[in-house]
This record gives C-alpha cells, sequence and structure tokens, in this order.
C-alpha cells in the first residue's frame, strides 16, 4: 500500500558489491540501537550483579572490599536465607503443580462443553487481568480475622454438621477462627493460594488452545483400539498431543512462582511475613539490597535466582527440541 | 445439559472462588464503614445518607463564622446560631456512601495523576519497545548481513533473563547516575523487549519477500520499508504485543517500588494505591476499595469489550 505512493525514481539496477555493502550497513544500523540496548540494559547488569556478589559494597559508599565467596556462604549458613529458600521452594513446589493441574482440568472441563464455554473462560481469566497489588488488598480484607468475608462465611457453619465433621471448623469455632496472614502455619499458605487462584486462568487458556490443536481422528483410532474410558483416551491421546503445551506452562508457571513479590509486600512490608515464613527470594532481594543497602548479599540473591530461572528455561528448549511429541 | 450437570457445579464452585475478591471489592466501595464493619447491606449496600465526620470537623464555626452570621439568624443567641451552622455543615457533609468513597478516592489521594502517571509510563514503554524492536526484527528477518546469527543468538539469550531478576544491579546502575525517582527510571530498563524482537521477527520471516523487492524497486530504502511497508502488515501481531506490554506495565509493581521512593508525582497506580493502604487507620476501607476499583476497573473494561484480543495478546508468550 505505501510502495504505491513512494517516490519512483532510480530503476538503473546498482552493481551487486554496492547493494550488498547497503544493505550491511543498512542492517546494522536497524539493529545497533537494539543491540545496545540489549547489552546495557540486560548483559551488563548481570556481570556487575556477578561482580558487586563477591564485594561488600554499598550505595554512597566510595570504595568496597572484595570478600569472594563470603556472600554465598552467608546465603547457605545463616538461618534467614535457609527460610527463604524454603519459603520460595514450598511456594513454587505448591503453586506450579497446582495451577498446571487446575488449568488442565478447567480446559479439559470447559472444552467438553456445549454452552456457557464463553462465559467461564472470561470469568477464569480474570484474575490474570486484574492489578495483582490491588487484588492482594481486597483478599487481605476478605481474609480479616473478624470482618472479613472468610471467617465469617465459615462461622455460619457453626452449630452444624459441620463441626462433627472437620475439626478445624470444631475448634475455629469453640476458640476462634485463624488470624490468617498473621499465622505463621497458613501465611505461606494463603501467599500459594492467592498465586494459584491469579495463575491458573492463564494456563487454562493456554490449554485450552493446545486442546483445539488435538486431531478428532486420533480419538476414533484409540476407540477402535480398545481404549474405551474417559480416562484411557485422555491418557492415551490427548496427555501425549498436550506435551508441548505442558512443557511451556510449567516452565512459565515455574518463572513467574519464582518471581511472587506483590502479595508479600503487600501483607507484610516489612520482614517477609510472620516468623520470616513467606520470605520469598524477590522480597528477599528487595529487603536487602534496596531497602537496606547490602548490595552484596542482594547481589548474590540475585545471582542464584538468574541460575535458577536460566536453568529452567535451558530445561524447557531442551524438552521442546528433544520431545515434542512423546 | 442435564448430561453435565456435574460439570457446571465444579466449575460454578471455580467461579464463586475466583468471583469472590472482586465481588468483595467493588460491594465495599459502594457501602458506608459501618455496613462493612457489619457486614449487612448486601451488594450496593443501603445507600442511606451518610455524615463525613471530617468535614463536619473542618467547618466548626468559629467566633468569626458565628459573628457573620447572625445577619442569617436574626435575633438568635451564638450557641443557637452555633447549633443551626452545625446542622447546615452536616446537611452539607452528608452524602451517599458510594459518592463519598469515590470521592475521597480521587481527593484524599492525587488519584488522577497516578492514573495518568500509569497512562504516561505505559504508553512511553510500549512506543519506544516498537521503534527500537521492528528494525532489529525486520534486519533479523529480512537483511542478509555478516554478524546476523550472533545477533539472533544474543537475543535468544537475553530471553533467558527477566527483567525483574536484575532489578537490583540496573537500580545501582540508575541510582549511580541520578536518575531514581524520574519517568526515565520507569521506563528505561523496559525500553528493549527482547521478546518483542524474537516475535516480530517470526512475523516478518512470513512476508513475501515479493513485497520488500517491490519497494526497494520503487526506490524506497530500508528505514522507509520498515514503517511504511513492514508496520502496516505487522498491524494485528503489534496489537497482540501492545495488549501484552500494556498488561504487563500497567500492573508492575515491584519495579516501580524500587526506583520511586516518596515522590508522589511519580506513582504509578499500584503504588497509589499502595500508599493509600499504608496511610489508611483501618476505617477507610470504603475508599481504598474505591480506589483498587478505579485502578483494576481499566483492563478489565477493555479485557470484557475485546477478550479475544486480550487472551491472544496475554498468550503471546505461549505462541511458537
Amino acid at each position: 500500500m505505501t510502495a504505491v505512493d513512494a517516490p519512483t525514481a532510480n530503476p538503473v539496477p546498482r552493481p551487486v558489491t554496492d547493494h550488498a555493502t547497503k544493505e550491511r550497513r543498512a542492517a546494522w544500523a536497524l539493529t545497533a540501537p537494539a543491540l545496545i540496548l540489549m547489552v546495557v540494559i540486560l548483559l551488563v547488569p548481570v556481570i556487575i550483579a556477578g561482580m558487586l556478589s563477591l564485594t561488600n559494597y554499598s550505595l554512597g559508599n566510595e570504595s568496597f572490599d572484595w570478600v569472594g565467596t563470603k556472600n554465598y556462604e552467608k546465603l547457605f549458613t545463616r538461618s534467614t536465607y535457609e527460610k527463604m529458600f524454603l519459603a520460595t521452594l514450598t511456594y513454587v513446589v505448591t503453586v506450579v503443580p497446582i495451577s498446571v493441574g487446575l488449568g488442565l482440568g478447567a480446559a479439559l472441563l470447559i472444552n467438553s462443553l456445549g454452552r456457557f464455554r464463553e462465559v467461564y473462560k472470561t470469568i477464569y481469566f480474570l484474575p490474570v487481568m486484574a492489578t495483582l497489588l490491588a487484588m492482594a488488598i481486597a483478599w487481605e480484607f476478605m481474609l480479616h480475622p473478624s470482618i472479613g468475608m472468610i471467617n465469617r462465611t465459615l462461622e455460619m457453619g457453626c452449630g452444624t454438621f459441620l463441626e462433627n465433621l472437620w475439626p478445624f471448623m470444631a475448634e475455629g469455632c469453640a476458640t476462634r477462627f485463624p488470624v490468617w496472614l498473621g499465622d505463621k502455619r497458613y501465611a505461606i499458605w494463603v501467599i500459594c493460594f492467592i498465586g494459584i487462584w491469579q495463575g491458573f486462568g492463564f494456563n487454562m487458556v493456554l490449554y485450552l488452545a493446545g486442546l483445539t490443536s488435538v486431531h478428532r481422528e486420533l480419538y476414533h483410532a484409540a476407540e477402535m483400539d480398545g481404549a474405551k474410558s474417559a480416562w484411557e483416551r485422555f491418557r492415551l491421546v490427548t496427555w501425549p498431543a498436550l506435551g508441548p503445551t505442558t512443557v511451556f506452562v510449567v516452565t512459565i508457571s515455574c518463572i513467574r512462582a519464582f518471581q511472587v513479590f506483590d502479595t508479600v509486600e503487600a501483607f507484610w512490608p516489612q520482614g517477609g511475613g510472620p516468623n520470616k515464613s513467606t520470605y520469598v527470594m524477590m522480597f528477599a532481594i528487595f529487603e536487602k539490597g534496596v531497602q537496606q543497602n547490602l548490595i552484596g548479599i542482594g547481589s548474590a540473591i540475585t545471582m542464584l535466582f538468574l541460575i535458577f530461572v536460566m536453568f529452567l528455561t535451558l530445561i524447557q528448549r531442551w524438552l521442546v527440541e528433544r520431545k515434542v511429541h512423546y | 445439559m442435564t448430561r453435565d450437570w456435574w460439570k457446571h457445579l465444579i466449575l460454578i464452585l471455580g467461579v464463586i472462588v475466583v468471583i469472590a475478591p472482586f465481588y468483595m471489592m467493588v460491594s465495599y466501595s459502594f457501602k458506608s464503614p459501618g455496613e462493612i464493619d457489619r457486614g449487612e447491606g448486601g451488594f450496593f449496600g443501603r445507600q442511606e445518607l451518610m455524615v463525613d465526620e471530617r468535614c463536619v470537623k473542618l467547618r466548626d464555626p468559629s467566633r468569626d463564622d458565628i459573628s457573620t452570621a447572625t445577619d442569617r439568624f436574626p435575633g438568635q443567641s451564638d450557641s443557637e446560631i452555633r447549633d443551626a451552622l452545625l446542622a447546615e455543615a452536616t446537611a452539607e457533609c452528608s452524602m451517599r456512601p458510594v459518592v463519598f468513597n469515590y470521592t475521597k478516592a480521587f481527593t484524599e489521594a492525587p488519584l488522577l495523576r497516578y492514573l495518568l502517571n500509569g497512562i504516561i509510563v505505559t504508553a512511553s514503554i510500549f512506543l519506544i519497545q516498537v521503534v527500537v524492536a521492528l528494525p532489529a526484527a525486520y534486519a533479523l528477518a529480512k537483511l542478509k548481513f555478516w554478524g546476523r546469527e550472533a545477533v539472533f543468538g544474543l537475543v535468544l539469550f537475553c530471553l533467558l533473563i527477566p527483567v525483574h531478576a536484575i532489578a537490583l544491579p540496573l537500580y545501582i546502575m540508575l541510582a549511580k547516575l541520578g536518575l531514581t525517582n524520574t519517568y526515565a527510571a520507569l521506563v528505561v530498563p523496559w525500553t528493549i523487549s527482547v521478546f518483542g524482537i524474537f516475535l516480530m521477527r517470526q512475523f516478518f520471516m512470513t512476508v513475501p519477500d515479493d513485497l520488500i523487492d517491490a519497494a526497494r524497486m520503487d526506490g524506497m530504502g530500508e528505514f522507509a520499508i520498515v514503517w511504511r511497508v513492514m508496520l502496516p502488515t505487522a498491524i494485528p501481531a503489534l496489537l497482540a504485543f501492545a495488549i501484552f506490554s500494556i498488561v504487563a506495565h500497567w500492573n508492575d509493581y515491584f519495579w516501580p517500588r524500587i526506583v520511586v521512593t516518596g515522590n508522589r508525582d511519580l506513582f504509578t497506580p499500584p503504588l497509589g494505591l499502595r500508599e493509600f493502604k499504608g496511610d489508611g487507620d483501618g476505617s477507610f476501607f470504603g475508599p481504598m476499595m474505591a480506589t483498587a476499583t478505579v485502578i483494576v476497573a481499566p483492563l478489565i473494561v477493555a479485557f470484557l469489550i475485546a477478550q479475544k484480543r486480550f487472551i491472544e495478546g496475554i498468550t503471546l508468550s505461549g505462541m511458537k
């Protein structure tokens, strides 16, 4: 469309070499801004973090000392950081399988429906779109020990058969229901729950897209071969066909899970939760590196974080290349 | 339908859990503090007139006010005039809870400013990303040059680095340059979208070479080709990328939290909400939820209007 109104001059064909040089120059001119920014914004910081993790640097100080691997030793010996790894690992190991499982479950259910598919899809996707910080504050109100909707709903169950059925209920009615965010037994699970709540719709949408690519004939073929039950059909046809989607969904869920921050900071601006039970890595980087100006430690955590994330992505790429269809 | 009832049952239970915080957020933004405390009033609250205590206190009549008002209340004692003035103030400070909550949301904190900042930051990020990524993607897809493979390899490598993960060294660099607490700090780290380069390159690979050759025949330079030939063909992909980028940066909290400290004029919407929460003495649930609703609403409304495009955009990263 735009080619038409361009000036139609220069009909003489230029020599080939001249053209090649021109193309090369243009190519470098076109990629230069991106290239420079990539180096300055993505690569240089990684190198800086790597170097600073070996120092005791603080912003504002003129000089610093090289301390070798001391920062890393601290990470692996102090109990604070043990709690950090525990919280991060608990979060990732809980949120990833459950949000992937729920995403797959919801996708399968929705895909098998005739009506209302779009309605469910839209609603389940809402948390993905919403500002997580705002929703964290909404959840905080829901979890408020006295006026929150959750404990109010639980209180309604008092005096009913639920009390006999469910020890948690009996205990809550007899004394009181948990304070959720203030209780170190529940805090990390609340964070996990919100992570799942926010993320499973994303996985569902990816699985729904993956399901449209499963061929109908495969189901017929499987039935011919004696796969009678729905479970057999799922195991033999759907699950293998969703392999690539699963690899991708698991990786991206992992990377997102490692980066959990908003909810933790919103609930406990200081310290990372009751007894540091929700002291996740991103929060640790923020607290140590930015708030307390302990750049060395913060950089060491950053490096570990990068290694985890890169490792995960490399596994994903390897899996995608190796066994796209297993 | 009858056969599927159990599926609907499960899905509806899920819907309840997913919707609950949204329901509560919007509902609280309608209710008076008393209704929130006691948990009454259904979804909309009863919308009985309520008195804004602070507004009344601010209008507490002084001696001067009383003496100037003697004309209006002839033959009354000072204390009677005082009571009359107080009654007036109370009447003028009464309003429906929904009005109270939303006016407070916009007057207690500069919410409009926050929203404007959000727009400025997300829009500049997206525009710069396109200006940087599009030419590079074109060169990588359609031009032959020595080093192309190396550049593309670098793009693939950089895809491994999440910007949030390197926030600390980026923060140090910006601090060294004296750029913290500026718009630049909010925008700069996001100006390079390796994902955008990758995505647009994959898209440009599918554009026929004939189109470009024809443009060259017409005497267009490579720069002109990028903006006048490639850009128009890339509109659908760019739209999806726009949604991806805008949603991510409107909702981002981590990075603004690091580089903006204290300077309210630079707060993005999530930061503003965070400060609102920090300020609140607990009785401000209504206005706070009104703020949250205002911040969440633009994207949700846009999403409900153009669901297909949004889902496409957000799940972009899932395309191979």
